[in-house]
């Protein structure tokens, strides 16, 4: 069982960063104007259908990988600006019903669009197969997501302390009202903060696609250990929700190593657990990045 | 969630408002116009949104398949069948209260329908209390027909015993005796844990590995790593639906299906569509095949007028679920006809260990002992991408089992299954 100790602390990264890679989003969103994305699955199933459908058309897979994400965001502003946008001056309990219904009809949306089974969206050839680390072999798709979700969160970091716009959005989460004060466009703000953190999930979708499978449903699947993780990381703390998600991903796989019947329950006891020691989370209301 | 704003109190309103939109769904309130006073109403319960709405879409359409072929030649007694169809939402509660507000509001005669097997037993459990007809045309737990069998209660597709039974002999006389086990972690997985482990014991050869996985599964790499270990001769895996699709998927990502026979007590075409072709593998149980004389039996006309009919109505081949909903209504129907009645015990009783010849090979009967209709199973192999000019043709039918060598036998079931006829 100690052989299996290194594989599944991997796996349990790589899932944990999958997780992180989506509370993101789910954070970066909830931040700025204190937005609910019920539907955040429901983007992520979105990106994987036109991912899958554009490969279908003849374009390769790494084409698919960043057209596909791209298009999802522009789903999500046109949803931002008409459905979104009216709420933000209510409670947040308001767009988390809206946003609930719009996964609804989403998932009878793509039901209609793509069938009610599965559409078989796999990784392209090359990186379909394993990587031979001696003691086991590594799914090829597994390593690639890795590096492809450390890519993003990267970036993600670089533009939110390097650029002047990450800058504004960061001064934002802080204190919006001054910020509009002092001359900057809010909403040109609200907009861009959604598409990136839809971005992401569209991100997320395409490579979940490929290593899960992919039907209408598929959104509800990842959506819950997401909140899970942005409330261990803490509200308000992106780097949080990294760390948040990668104990969690470490947390599922380690239990599913002694205990599989309860590797789902894990999370919330881990949940459980934060808020009992520390109810903000574990870097909560600390602004972005620490 | 943790902002108070988001309190429990939001949380339980919003699932109430949920739940509540959920439940009552697509109105079935708007009255109907017209003789519905004359036509004879059948519930049809299924779960047409969730994971399942796949099988739940094949079986409606071979329900109405059945109920068009019967209304062309004048109905039952001179009365058009009428499907009241209603959205259990895969949810044992739901189902529960759309099987009573068919019987209580719309006044069906009888209730048909359900894939998974948790809807399947609630269904039954609540037609016994209203003394109403059910036929369970696609829950498999050897329960419907067996601990919990009641007088009105018939099942059309195979029992979960009937499943291990006839892929189980067949695996291990192709690939041997050392089996590896990925089993669901719930009543259905137990009970094909429970029928494999039986044919294991007869055949002398032995289990070296049962990796039990939460339902719901996303990530099944910690139980796959064990499989090298274990060195068995074929990897069984009991995980069905979305979890079936994961599985495969991340067997053929780690190269395990390249390395080892893979097979199991039932696959789907539903599932497999969903599965990239590289990890369309192995062999499997199959309940009916719209594409083999095997199956179908050979120069069955009735058999291929159906598969012929229902693509041209809906664009592609009947699966397996077309066929649970046909024979389901398509027998219903005859037994009212018989009965020249529409009492459930009558029906009941002309429903029960009649032989008749229907869309596949051979003859089936309902057994009288436990309702649980005898028909045979298969076992097929996968074709990866279908044949030539046919991308939804994936089974290569190898084996036939028939239903008496796969089955309990009546007097296994008698011990535990009382039907209580009033």
């Amino acid at each position: 069982m100690i052989h299996d100790l290194g594989p599944q602390l991997f796996n349990g990264l790589v899932l944990g960063a999958f997780y992180a890679i989506v509370a993101i989003g789910l954070s970066l969103i909830m931040n700025l104007t204190g937005t609910i994305n019920m539907a955040h699955g429901s983007f992520m199933t979105l990106a994987g259908y036109l991912a899958y459908s554009l490969v279908l058309r003849g374009t390769s897979f790494w084409f698919a990988l960043i057209a596909a994400p791209l298009i999802v965001v522009v789903v999500g502003i046109v949803v931002e600006r008409t459905l979104v946008r009216p709420l933000y001056k209510r409670e947040p309990f308001y767009s988390l019903l809206m946003t609930f219904g719009l996964s609804l009809i989403a998932e009878e949306v793509y039901r209609l669009i793509w069938g009610p089974n599965g559409v078989p969206f796999s990784p392209p050839a090359s990186l379909n197969g394993a990587l031979s680390l001696g003691f086991m072999s590594f799914p090829t798709f597994r390593i690639f997501i890795a590096v492809v979700l450390v890519v993003a969160i990267v970036a993600l970091a670089l533009f939110l302390t390097r650029t002047r716009f990450g800058l504004r959005l960061r001064a934002a989460v802080q204190d919006t009202e001054m910020i509009a004060a002092l001359g900057t466009n809010t909403q040109l703000l609200y907009a861009v903060n959604f598409g990136l953190g839809i971005f992401l999930a569209g991100i997320a979708g395409v490579l979940a696609g490929g290593m899960l499978g992919l039907s209408p449903t598929s959104g509800n699947a990842l959506l819950m250990p997401a909140f899970v993780t942005v409330i261990i990381g803490g509200m308000g703390s992106l780097f949080g929700s990294i760390v948040g998600g990668l104990l969690i991903g470490l947390a599922i796989s380690l239990t599913t190593l002694f205990i599989p019947a309860a590797s789902e329950v894990s999370m919330y006891v881990l949940m459980a657990v934060v808020l009992l020691v520390r109810p903000r989370g574990l870097f909560g209301e600390e602004g972005i990045f620490g | 969630m943790s902002r108070p704003v988001l309190s429990r109190r939001s949380f339980v309103t919003l699932a109430g408002a949920g739940s509540a939109a959920a439940a009552f769904g697509i109105p079935a309130y708007i009255p109907r116009i017209g003789e519905a006073a004359e036509s004879i109403k059948i519930g049809l319960l299924e779960p047409y949104t969730g994971v399942y709405a796949g099988p739940a879409e094949n079986e409606t359409h071979g329900f109405e398949m059945a109920a068009d072929a019967w209304n062309k030649r004048g109905g039952i007694m001179g009365r058009k069948i009428e499907l009241v169809k209603e959205d259990e939402q895969n949810d044992p509660g739901v189902a529960a209260q759309k099987a009573r507000k068919l019987v209580n509001q719309d006044k069906v005669l009888a209730l048909v329908g359900t894939v998974s097997s948790g809807v399947s037993l609630s269904v039954a459990g609540v037609a016994n209390s209203l003394g109403t007809l059910f036929i369970d045309s696609g829950g498999h737990t050897d329960d419907v027909t067996g601990k919990s069998c009641h007088w009105n209660v018939f099942r059309t597709c195979h029992s979960t015993w009937m499943e291990t039974h006839a892929t189980g002999y067949s695996l291990a006389k192709r690939f041997g005796k050392r089996w590896f086990l990925i089993t669901p972690d719930y009543a259905y997985g137990h009970s094909l844990e429970t029928g494999f482990k039986d044919v294991i014991a007869r055949v002398n050869g032995t289990i070296v590995g049962d990796e039990l996985t939460p339902l719901g599964t996303t990530d099944f790499s910690s139980y796959l790593t064990k499989i090298d270990a274990a060195k068995p001769d074929v990897v069984l895996v009991l995980v069905q639906g979305d979890d079936y699709t994961n599985c495969l998927k991340q067997m053929n990502q780690f190269g395990l299906l390249k390395k080892y026979p893979v097979g199991g007590p039932q696959v789907e075409l539903e599932p497999l569509y969903g599965l990239p072709p590289e990890a369309r593998q192995g062999y499997w149980g199959i309940e009916w095949y719209y594409k083999s004389d095997k199956t179908l039996g050979k120069g069955n006309k009735l058999a291929h007028e159906f598969v012929a009919n229902t693509i041209k109505r809906y664009g592609k081949p009947p699966t397996a679920r077309n066929a649970f909903g046909y024979v389901t209504l398509d027998r219903l129907a005859q037994a009212m006809s018989d009965a020249k009645s529409t009492d459930p015990v009558k029906v009941a009783r002309a429903i029960e260990g009649v032989h008749f010849n229907s869309i596949f090979n051979g003859s089936g009967y309902y057994r009288k002992e436990d309702h649980q209709l005898m028909w045979p199973m298969w076992v097929a192999k996968i074709r990866p991408d279908g044949s030539p000019g046919d991308k939804y043709d994936l089974f290569d039918v190898t084996d036939i089992a028939a239903a008496e060598a796969i089955e309990q036998t009546v007097a296994q079931k008698e011990q535990v299954c009382k039907l209580g006829y009033p």
